[in-house]
């Protein structure tokens, strides 16, 4: 490791110019230019496509520029690959991609370095850094079974152990809750300050930009639009300059996690049509002392859940991630059996543990992991549209294939799904289009219980105010939705009601007039102490 | 009928030489299964392993008609499963073409190959001499056939253990499982997926090739294009019936290993079935067990997939 190149700060660590790259005819970064100096923390903001990501791929050694030039510490470098990048000090902790599930915390930790295995010296290092930084975790657990964000522990563990000196964070904060968060920024901020490391955090959120950086990039579309030291930076203009235009929906507000309390005052479901929804006095979901064991141990997953879901309400599910919300989802979804309990859809008790049961039941799922159980994205488009439910276009078994084209085409006219026709393979498609073809797919079953997990995870600005708005016009229509968020913004803005889950229970009910960040982070966190 | 039956399988069990044939065949299968197993963790499924072990049997049988030796005989044996897996590996996982293409057009060419060296050299070989452990190989009906054997048969003692120690205890093989579960995170993790995988096709190939040399210098001491007979494939079997465990694939060795020995002993004590029917049996367990364990078990989660660097 060359930790001593660079000590002088007046020498940048790092020096990107005029980096190029393009894909097909798709320009991801166009002569973008980023310096970095070390013991400082530099921001990189910016919508999801707007070339962040590919930047740091190439700082990174996974992508070859096609043009411009790298320095670090001065000296011209080529980056062929994750290995050389780690051999001259740069470390990230990725957003995806990095751990393997069914190796423990450990083995993935010690995965890419070099010299002979030597667990207990490894696991011996996991801890020192787990306590240095307060990042708990279980050397010995299988990272499979972690939640994200524990995930997300093992993976800046893994980052700190090669002592970087260059370190990138790729959208920390997006599995992480406020307070997980908090304690990721003030866990940079020692980094940098006592440990003299340059740091890029990747954001696409405005407040924790402005939080936790020294100075800021903002690119949109492949290009650095504007870069300015934080303190010289406010919201709105960072907002604009992201968007390249003037910033007032609330959705925007969310997709930058801006968290003020006097700026949330003046939006609230009482503006626009959420009033005019009507709910029904009979629950057409009923959760009733429902538990759920995991597999191992016996842990309970959920403990003695009881919820009822009303035809045109929006019910949010708020919890520290890993309290259970996932698994209630998976219940829903018939992926998980129960241990007691039953789930009672328009008064007929569902056959738990029976694929499709609920499906059949009329529950449609948004799942949390659009790519683990939302679409097959080697399909098209058409086919993500209708696999669910093939009948509709199937004659004897048999697709017909005008129906097929005609009945896709019309939900993605009616979705408005950004495509280039029914036969694109989905991963040609954004992520908030993918999240529309769910979205279409589930509500063309016609569900009487909408569960929404995670709905705008990933997703950009534009993105989250469509999926926004029509959850709120799928309640109007009389569904029942029940919304599973680690967004506290989100659950607030949309819900009638919110429960709190803490430990696979729920340990709070509050109407939408008494939640606020306060009362629910209050029951988030109160019951975990 | 059933009576006879029975007492067949008394016969069969009690016979010395059915678990002497058995421990023949199973070192055959383990050496050729704990290469398998080696490679199949990192994610690539070698079926050339077939062909890696007719190519061992026939270098070995080269190696003993130059040198006069059975050393030189299991080197030249390993040499030989080696240069399959080369071509295997360079084709299927740098150039990228179809792993199972290459594995079925290499085992058939490997049969014609070595058959018709066969004839142009006639290889002259014979067998190793048979190293007995004391008082062990007094043992009443498995005591030959676990510590009398031919000593080539002895150093499965070592490998299996040592493929164990490297696969869970070297960096070398966590590196090779991540390549096998998930190769977008090692690669990421600045692991080279498609090295690791050849790597691992090699290892198999210098075990498969040992193994082709050790039935050869252990039972038939002369080559014949026909020797190995699908072998190869109850081996890569032998893994799925393991659950991809190093103990579980040698508990599936000795399993078919069994059957085939059973078939053979009940042949040997003049019972008289249809022979057809009777050497379809070790096949017929082959699938039956597999039916019944392939799907309580996980694979690699990336086995058999490909891996280019840059996509998804």
């Amino acid at each position: 490791m060359t930790g001593t190149g660079g000590s002088d700060p007046s020498v940048p660590a790092v020096q990107l110019t005029g980096i190029t790259k393009r894909f097909g005819g798709i320009v991801a970064c166009d002569q973008v230019d980023l310096t970095l100096y070390r013991g400082l923390v530099h921001g990189i903001l910016g919508e999801n496509g707007a070339g962040k990501s590919t930047l740091m791929k190439v700082l990174i050694g996974l992508v070859l520029p096609d043009e411009g030039s790298i320095l670090i510490d001065g000296q011209p470098r080529t980056i062929h690959d994750p290995l050389a990048a780690a051999a001259l000090g740069i470390g990230m902790v990725h957003q995806h991609f990095s751990l393997v599930d069914q190796l423990s915390v450990w083995e993935n930790v010690a995965l890419g370095e070099a010299g002979k295995l030597d667990s207990s010296g490894v696991r011996r290092r996991v801890a020192a850094i787990s306590e240095q930084y307060g990042l708990d975790i279980d050397p010995e657990a299988q990272v499979g079974t972690l939640t994200a964000g524990l995930r997300q522990r093992v993976e800046i563990i893994k980052c700190l152990r090669r002592d970087p000196h260059i370190l990138v964070f790729d959208e920390p904060t997006s599995v992480l809750t406020p307070e997980e968060s908090e304690q990721l920024f003030s866990t940079l901020r020692e980094v940098v300050a006592a440990e003299n490391r340059a740091v890029v955090l990747v954001s696409h959120k405005l407040d924790e930009v402005l939080h936790a950086t020294d100075e800021i990039t903002i690119m949109r579309q492949g290009r650095v639009v504007d870069r300015r030291p934080t303190t010289d930076a406010d919201a709105r203009s960072l907002a604009r300059a992201m968007v390249g235009r003037e910033v007032s929906l609330r959705s925007e507000r969310a997709a930058f996690g801006l968290t003020e309390i006097e700026e949330a005052a003046d939006v609230g479901p009482e503006d626009g049509q959420a009033a005019e929804t009507v709910i029904s006095d009979e629950p057409v979901l009923r959760i009733e002392g429902v538990t759920v064991r995991g597999r191992r141990g016996g842990a309970r997953l959920l403990d003695d859940i009881s919820l009822d879901l009303r035809a045109g309400e929006i019910v949010g599910v708020a919890g520290v991630e890993g309290n259970g919300q996932r698994t209630l989802g998976d219940l829903l979804s018939s992926l998980v059996p129960l241990d007691s309990g039953q789930v009672v859809v328009n008064d007929s008790v569902v056959r738990t543990g029976a694929p499709g049961a609920m499906a059949k039941a009329g529950i449609g799922v948004i799942p949390e992991d659009r790519h683990d159980s939302g679409v097959v994205l080697d399909m098209t488009v058409a086919e993500n549209l209708l696999m669910v439910d093939p009948h509709r276009v199937a004659r004897h078994g048999v697709m017909d294939k005008g129906q097929v084209t005609e009945a896709a085409q019309q939900m993605i006219e009616e979705f408005d799904i950004g495509c280039s026709g029914p036969d694109a393979p989905l991963w040609s498609l954004s992520g908030g289009n993918q999240q529309r073809v769910v979205l279409a797919r589930e509500l063309a079953a016609d569900p009487d219980v909408l569960v929404a997990a995670q709905p705008t995870r990933g997703l950009d600005v534009g993105a989250i105010e469509y999926m926004t708005d029509r959850l709120r016009q799928t309640a109007v229509d009389g569904v029942a939705v029940l919304l599973i968020s680690s967004e506290l913004e989100e659950i607030l803005e949309l819900s009638d009601r919110i429960v709190v889950m803490s430990r696979g229970r729920i340990v709070g009910e509050l109407s939408h007039d008494d939640a606020n960040l306060e009362t629910l982070g209050l029951l988030m966190g109160g019951s975990e102490a | 009928m059933l009576i006879d039956f029975f007492s067949a399988v008394g016969d069969v069990l009690s016979s010395e030489s059915t678990y002497i044939n058995g421990a023949l065949f199973a070192a055959l299968l383990a050496f050729a299964a704990t290469g398998e197993w080696v490679a199949e963790r990192s994610g690539t499924l070698n079926i050339s392993v077939e062909g890696m072990l007719l190519s061992g049997a026939f270098a070995g049988a080269l190696g003993y008609h130059l040198a006069d030796s059975v050393v030189v005989g299991l080197v030249f044996g390993a040499f030989g499963g080696l240069i399959i897996a080369v071509v295997q590996a360079q084709m299927s996982h740098r150039l990228t073409a179809d792993q199972f293409v290459v594995g079925l057009t290499l085992n058939i060419l490997i049969v014609g190959l070595t058959g018709f060296l066969d004839r142009e050299i006639d290889p002259r070989a014979d067998r190793a001499s048979t190293v007995e452990i004391p008082v062990l190989v007094d043992i009443p009906l498995f005591g030959q056939a676990l510590f009398g054997e031919p000593w080539p048969f002895y150093l499965l003692y070592g490998l299996v253990p040592l493929s164990w120690w490297l696969v869970y205890r070297t960096r070398w093989g966590l590196e090779l499982r991540a390549a096998g579960e998930n190769p977008q995170s090692a690669d990421v993790s600045g692991i080279d997926v498609n090295l690791r995988r050849r790597q691992s096709i090699y290892y198999a190939g210098l075990t498969s090739g040992l193994g082709g040399a050790y039935f050869l210098f252990a039972q038939i001491a002369a080559f014949d294009d026909s020797i190995i007979r699908g072998q190869g494939f109850i081996a890569i079997a032998a893994v799925i019936f393991g659950g991809w465990t190093l103990w579980g694939t040698m508990g599936g060795c000795v399993v078919f290993a069994g059957a085939l020995s059973f078939q053979l002993s009940l042949q040997g004590l003049g019972y008289e079935l249809n022979t057809e029917l009777l050497q379809a049996l070790p096949y017929l367990v082959t699938i039956g067990t597999m039916a019944i364990f392939a799907r309580r078990v996980r694979s690699p989660a990336a086995l058999a997939q490909p891996f280019i660097r840059g996509l998804k």
